[in-house]
């Protein structure tokens, strides 16, 4: 510990100029007329005719998984979107962001695409579009590259392709409407090429309308029902089933992040898991540990969208319970409509160090990423 | 099962050697010597991936949530907050000793 990190933290006018700042969760707008000229034919035709395609039709392109039944109410906030790299670069460094981790838009909803070819051409397309057109382009942009649920077996080599390339960052699993959930072994490829390329997963989810997934979201009958459900109950599905089957057991490098859930769902997973892995450990006996430790050890938590308690303690005890800043990776969700402010960490009653961790460090060591000049 | 003043023990014998536990788990002070003894899964590298059946005679399974406990330690199999003593048995002249 430095001598200046014993002086209360109330007295430290720590700023984000201070330190490596990191955004686990950035969103490109990966619409079918600009991944088009990097797709294989014929989709390449497709993507060509839903350019210009009214909105609901380019989820994932072609297919609307997310129909927005809503009637419209005025006055709502707009949609945004972040089309180019250096529009990316210019809004994060105005949010005073080093780094950001670039994630889909559209893409979002990949894997409720039930075209097989169509999916895997399409991974490709936004994989190297990425690449040419973002990671780049500007610095301080990173990615995570699409790995395809749809076609497993293209997926892990497509990994295998990134594993090296500086730029990629981790592996993106598109956590919406994946059916069957992450853990069943039919994706056992795209885990095995994980594992071996030392790139953590990375889960995302979106709200979705879907009757299998995560639970009946199709019941309810406004967007602040689905919103509030969606992404967790997506997480806390996946989670389990990643443990239920093995996975951190079977994959013992395996790293794996959870984005834009918030984080106060994980100790309550953790606590469950840990109880019923006391009365069923006979059915899941390749766990050599609770549940929860796999958790402390190999997962991150991204923090967007963050909870707002009443009272912010509340929030830092939280952050102790899923076992401390450590695990934690800032995130905004730039440009998206419920996006968090970096001071929405800075702000907590928590120590400098912890926050140096949560804005920037751990996601550099995580991603492998070097620090920003003049940072840390 | 013996008791020993308020004490109920367990005394298992696990291929000719004895153990006592207390009849007490320590997860909802349930009767942890009133459960099933037998053996247990694996499954690791070592098995291949595949689920095995091990240490037949050496677990003890509460009756009431079926938390397993090794019978040799105490120690149950899936937490390390949960635990039971384990009692001195001694056997001598057909004669079984357990010292609480
Ligand atoms: S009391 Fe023994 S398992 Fe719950």
């Amino acid at each position: 510990m430095t001598a200046t990190e014993t002086i209360p933290t109330e007295r430290i006018a720590l700023t984000l100029a201070d330190m490596a700042v990191v955004d686990a969760d950035v969103h490109v707008n990966d619409t079918p007329g600009a991944l088009a000229p990097y797709c294989d034919l014929p989709w390449r035709l497709s993507l060509q005719a839903l350019d210009g395609a009214s909105y609901p039709y380019l989820q994932v392109p072609g297919f609307a998984p997310n129909l927005r039944l809503d009637p419209p109410i005025p006055g709502s906030h707009p949609y945004r979107s972040v089309d180019t790299a250096a529009e990316m670069r210019a809004e994060l460094s105005e949010l005073e962001i080093d780094v950001g981790i670039l994630f889909p838009d559209h893409m979002l909803t990949f894997a409720a695409l039930p075209n097989i070819d169509y999916a895997t051409a399409l991974a490709q397309a936004y994989n190297r579009w990425l690449m040419e057109e973002w990671l780049l382009k500007q610095p301080g942009l990173y990615g995570v590259m699409l790995a395809s649920p749809q076609n497993p077996e293209a997926a892990a080599r497509e990994i295998e392709r990134y594993a090296k390339v500086e730029k990629i960052v981790g592996i993106y699993l598109p956590t919406a409407g994946v059916n069957p959930l992450w853990g069943h072994r039919l994706y056992d490829p795209i885990m095995a090429a994980a594992d071996a390329s030392g790139l953590p997963v990375c889960l995302h989810s979106v709200t979705l309308v879907s009757p299998a997934f995560p639970c009946q979201l199709d019941q309810f009958e406004n967007h602040f029902g689905r919103q509030v459900l969606s992404h967790s109950f997506a997480m806390m599905a996946n989670l389990t089933s990643l443990i239920h089957s093995g996975v951190p057991a079977r994959f013992p490098n395996l790293r794996v992040v959870f984005t834009e859930a918030g984080i106060a769902w994980v100790p309550y997973m953790m606590w469950r898991m840990d109880k019923y892995f006391n009365e069923y450990r006979r059915m899941v006996p390749f766990l050599e540990k609770r549940p929860s430790e796999y958790i402390k050890e190999r997962m991150w938590f991204a923090t967007q969208p963050i909870e707002e308690p009443d009272n912010p303690k509340d929030l830092v005890a939280t952050i102790d319970l899923l076992g401390g800043p450590e695990r934690v990776l800032f995130a905004s969700d730039w440009p998206h409509h419920d996006f968090d402010h970096p001071r929405t960490i800075m702000k907590l009653p928590m120590p400098a160090a912890a926050k140096r961790q949560i804005m920037g460090e751990n996601a550099l060591a995580l991603f492998g990423i070097s620090a920003p000049v003049g940072k840390l | 099962m013996v008791r020993l003043g308020r004490i109920e023990v367990g005394v298992f014998n696990v291929d000719g050697e004895f153990y006592a536990l207390p009849n007490i788990c320590p997860h909802q002070f349930g009767p942890l010597c009133a459960g099933t003894v037998n053996g247990t899964t694996a499954c690791s590298a070592a098995t291949d991936w595949r689920f095995a059946w091990v240490r037949e005679g050496e677990i003890v399974t509460c009756p009431w949530h079926g938390i397993e406990f090794d019978i040799t330690t105490g120690k149950s199999l899936s937490s390390p907050r949960l635990r039971v003593r384990t009692y001195p048995v001694a056997v001598a002249d057909g004669q079984v000793t357990v010292t609480i």
